[in-house]
């Protein structure tokens, strides 16, 4: 029996090879993510994988402090200090933003794609490497500032094959507000935070119960809230009927100006609106989303509003691949064209002009065809013509 | 009807069971014929609604399923929600069934001559290792948790060692075992459990279970 170390096929745990089609299938899902950002003026940047730790948790303050337990770190031998690499590359851009890009003009839009690495994957989310792909728009707080992002995130997943998602409309300074308004302690607001996590209504009724003189009729807010998730259409009058201090009641106008602005677009995704969410949006200030798309586990995407360490107003949002690649259908094989053993280099060429992908014979071949079937070659090349090749094996087709 | 088209709910096994079914027929759920017949082999079931099917699974599994987005939602109790801990799972309503406690529970003898506040370490048997660890921990305690499938009780009793963890429902089974309850995690009852993508993605439909269920324990509390 042979030991896992000697196993050369064992991986670490949540790392993958890609193997054909599905690496092309990914390089080409990046193209068309990039391109459509490209196409409305994110331009791309490209920060290194690694940089030094303090610089990728420096802003504590903006969810550099969320992923600093997700980083691995390595000490760079030349300077003799800790580098990270990095597990998110919002933060990056952000550096490049308040940094190297500060003097150029806002709002400014910029797009990249890469990989990041993790310490831990999750139970649902086993991959600890994977692509990110996403834009930040710097120096815009307005509404249509948000409506573009939005609309920006369908339809580059629209490009990349995945039609209607699901966007989910989040605003996770709403409940801060109203939390912040009753003045609770700050074990009592976590407890509150789980439960409403877990859109546990139950657990939520038990605390506000619990301190039920601070909480007054915010208990009453909270329960609805707690229910509050569906159709944009559905939820917005409902929280617009709530009683809520006026710096939450403004979460709420932002979140119905945001939907009217994307429905004004035509944009073909299904809004829905979540006042409670807050996982993984502990440093966003105002509308913030979570794409989904039918029959996917986990999201495909987050992004919202926030403001950067040099105090600018930002948006954006990031899409995941690995989740990505999960709802995109297995590609369609490739169809390839075999040349045979000495055919003319300058016969191929108008042949790759008109999009095949041609795969050349390095020997000769006792029977063309048959070479051309074990090497995956749907068509082969035979005196200036292109025979299709039937899926059967290389043996004489049998007679019923 | 395609099968894309259609809503899955996950069911627990056993006790639960026998307890839901009023429940599933206030919200108007009639299973197939099979879902009742003890001797049936199937697993997934067909209801007089062409949108629904269900699924019985073990009552741990319904929150692996629903977490998955497998089943789009199912009931669990808080006890196997809390021990899982998935963040892709909802749990937006009681459904006030399944009452029961999870309880920490030693034999007499240890509790006499017990003080908690000296424990740096416990060793405990339970079916629930990651909600015991995180209640112990949060009191600086570091809990070394022997899993079990069953039969709890007979752990301390065997020198396995000396606390459980468990749910207890009247506390026949840990007397008769000479065991006695020391504390309460929670308070357990089950819920109706929701996939976090599958509510988002299918929001108009599950938010119409959730109220139709919703009426059912209100209509289940004025009949009571």
């Amino acid at each position: 029996m042979s030991s896992d170390t000697e196993n050369r096929a064992l991986l670490p745990s949540g790392l993958h090879d890609l193997l054909p089609p599905r690496a092309a299938q990914e390089a080409a899902t990046i193209r068309a993510l990039t391109d459509a950002f490209t196409a409305i003026g994110y331009e791309q940047v490209k920060p290194p994988l690694v940089e030094f730790e303090t610089t990728l948790t420096g802003a504590a303050d903006n969810g550099g402090g969320s992923l600093a337990g997700q980083m691995f770190r390595l000490m760079d031998p030349a300077s003799q200090r800790m580098m990270a690499v990095r597990a998110d590359i919002t933060l990056q851009v952000a550096r490049i933003a308040e940094t190297r890009l500060r003097d150029t003009p806002r709002p400014l839009r910029l797009s990249y794609a890469g990989e990041v690495l993790r310490v831990r994957g999750s139970q649902l989310r086993p991959e600890r490497l994977f692509a990110q792909a996403g834009v930040e728009l710097i120096g815009a707080a307005d509404v249509s500032a948000d409506v573009e992002v939005v609309v920006l995130a369908a339809e580059a997943l629209a490009a990349a094959g995945i039609g209607g998602p699901t966007i989910d409309l989040n605003s996770p300074a709403l409940v801060a507000h109203l939390l912040n308004d009753i003045g609770l302690d700050d074990g009592v607001v976590a407890q509150l935070r789980v439960a409403l996590d877990h859109k546990d209504s139950g657990a939520v009724r038990e605390v506000t119960r619990a301190h039920g003189v601070a909480f007054g009729s915010a208990a009453r807010v909270l329960d609805e809230l707690v229910n509050a998730a569906g159709t944009a259409e559905d939820i917005l009058p409902k929280l617009r009927a709530l009683d809520l201090p006026d710096a939450a009641a403004a979460e709420v106008d932002r979140l119905a100006a945001v939907v009217a602005g994307v429905r004004a677009t035509g944009a073909a995704l299904s809004l829905t609106v979540d006042p409670v969410e807050y996982r993984g949006f502990e440093y966003h200030t105002g509308v913030s989303f979570t794409v989904f798309a039918a029959g996917i586990r986990g999201e495909l995407g987050r992004g919202g509003r926030y403001i950067t360490a040099a105090g600018e107003a930002a948006t954006g949002f990031s899409l995941y691949l690995d989740s990505i690649m999960r709802a995109l259908p297995e590609p369609a094989a490739a169809q390839k064209l075999y040349l045979p053993f000495g055919s003319p280099a300058a016969e191929a060429v108008p042949l790759r002009a008109d999009g095949w992908t041609t795969v050349a014979g390095l020997a000769p071949e006792t029977d063309v065809q048959a070479e051309a079937r074990r090497l995956g070659c749907s068509h082969c090349w035979h005196d200036g013509e292109i025979l299709t090749l039937s899926d059967r094996g290389g043996d004489a087709p049998t007679e019923i | 009807m395609s099968q894309d088209d259609k809503l899955i709910l996950a069911l627990p096994k056993g006790r639960i069971l026998a307890e839901m079914m009023p429940i599933l027929q206030r919200a108007g759920i009639e299973p197939e014929a099979a879902f009742d017949d003890p001797k049936s082999r199937a697993l997934r079931f067909t209801t007089s609604d062409p949108r629904l099917d269900l699924i019985r699974v073990r009552s741990f599994d319904v929150a692996t399923f629903v977490a998955f987005g497998a089943a789009h939602f199912g009931v669990a109790g808080n006890d196997v929600v809390m021990e899982f801990d998935y963040p892709e799972l909802y749990a937006p309503l009681d459904l006030e069934a399944g009452k029961c406690r999870l309880v920490v529970a030693a034999p007499e003898a240890v509790v006499a001559v017990d003080n908690p506040s000296e424990w740096s370490h416990v060793r405990v048997a339970t079916k629930y290792p990651n909600l015991t660890q995180r209640h112990f921990a949060q009191r600086g305690v570091q809990a070394e948790c022997i899993k079990l499938n069953g039969a709890i009780e007979l752990a301390p009793m065997l020198g396995l060692c000396r606390r459980i963890v468990d749910l207890v429902s009247t506390g026949a089974t840990l007397k008769s075992n000479g065991l006695v309850e020391i504390e309460t995690i929670t308070e357990v009852s089950s819920r109706l459990v929701v996939n976090r993508a599958a509510l988002k993605t299918r929001a108009t439909a599950l938010g119409a279970w959730i109220e139709r269920f919703q009426a059912a324990v209100e209509g289940g509390r004025d009949a009571a």
